[in-house]
């Protein structure tokens, strides 16, 4: 997966004006290229269906949480090399840890800044460009 | 009075009683609280304030509707606005090369004043969706009225429940367990250890973790 603008997001949270401004501000930063699922059980069908390179979800859903995406894509030997971002008003501090620890690329809460997703993003998108060269030079 | 003191049926619940059984023990606890709670003089208020939950139900969807056809009205006025700016840019690139390549002819053609024109015309139209922007904050007042409302009947329903716990409550009561699998959006965080308060803390956290 080579790391560029035209990389494909998926972007996961039950409101759809959240949705909404997730893909506005990503569009801003450059990477124009995104869809968009309301709940984890949708997004885990649209990720199989699809290739994508990028996760951003929110925790609070229906059906299926960010948590459960979360775990259901690490599990999955297709998706788990996906970076997922959490974006969620969760603030508790044993929330942040248990998604670093089920393998979150990163947690933002709301509300958010434009800067704070542009630079989680960037940090992310960073990382695979290292870990790819890493494993290119293997 | 507490509810200890209730006389009940008498007869033990046994763990495997036939529904019929089961159903008239239930039928006499439910006799039993009806009565307590008349005497307890709270029957009323819990009633209107019962009674209120379906309304309140129907204002809280209210609230949700019209924030979100605001947020639709806005993000759509800002989607029109940010086309007007990304024209106006590419506009204000190609004029300014003509001027480099050659100053005279751009004026005496008329394409300055032709771009002074439509910058004008574009400017006009951004602020314009500027003015919808400011107007489709009208939903606060409508929606802050609303929730004052079902406000004060969520305070009812816990004055009246509070006062039945309280004349209710065995001596030993037993701690509260207040943990909500997922709580949304901290409202108060003073004096709260267990959450972050803003991404830095949030960052903090993650790198003490070594995340």
């Amino acid at each position: 997966m080579s790391v560029s603008t035209d990389m494909k997001f998926l972007i996961v949270d039950d409101f759809s004006t959240m949705r909404r401004i997730v893909r506005g501000l990503l569009k801003e930063a450059g990477y124009v290229n995104a869809e968009e699922a309301e709940d984890g059980a949708v997004a885990l069908q649209t990720l199989r269906h699809g290739k994508f390179d990028f996760v951003v979800t929110d925790i609070n859903m229906p059906v299926m949480n960010g948590f459960e995406l979360l775990s259901a894509i690490k599990k999955d030997d297709a998706l788990k090399q996906i970076p997922v971002l959490m974006v969620t008003a969760e603030a508790r501090k044993e929330d942040i840890i248990r998604a670093a620890q089920a393998g979150a690329a990163g947690y933002i809460v709301k509300p958010f800044t434009k800067a704070t997703l542009e630079e989680k993003v960037e940090k992310i998108m960073l990382k695979l460009a290292a870990t790819a060269s890493a494993a290119a030079a293997a | 009075m507490k509810m200890n003191d209730l006389p009940l049926s008498g007869i033990p619940l046994p763990t495997e009683a036939p529904p019929a059984v089961v159903f008239q023990q239930l039928g006499a606890i439910t006799r039993q609280l009806h009565d307590a709670l008349n005497q307890l003089g709270v029957m009323p208020k819990l009633q209107i304030a019962a009674q209120g939950l379906p309304d309140a139900r129907s204002r809280l969807h209210y609230i949700a509707e019209k924030s979100a056809a605001a947020a639709e009205k806005v993000l759509n006025a800002v989607d029109r606005a940010k086309a007007e700016h990304a024209t106006l840019n590419e506009q204000t690139r190609l004029i300014a090369a003509s001027v480099l390549k050659d100053p005279v002819r751009a004026v005496a053609t008329g394409e300055v004043l032709n771009f002074l024109g439509e910058m004008e015309a574009a400017t006009e139209r951004v602020d314009q969706q500027l003015t919808e922007i400011m107007l489709a904050q009208d939903f606060h007042d409508l929606t802050g009225q609303v929730m004052a409302r079902v406000i004060a009947l969520a305070s009812e329903l816990e004055d009246s429940l509070v006062k039945l716990l309280v004349q209710a409550a065995p001596h030993e009561v037993a701690s509260r367990t207040d943990m909500a699998p997922l709580d949304g959006p901290v409202v108060d965080p003073q004096g709260r250890t267990d959450v972050v308060s803003g991404q830095s803390e949030v960052d903090d956290l993650l790198a003490s973790m070594g995340f």
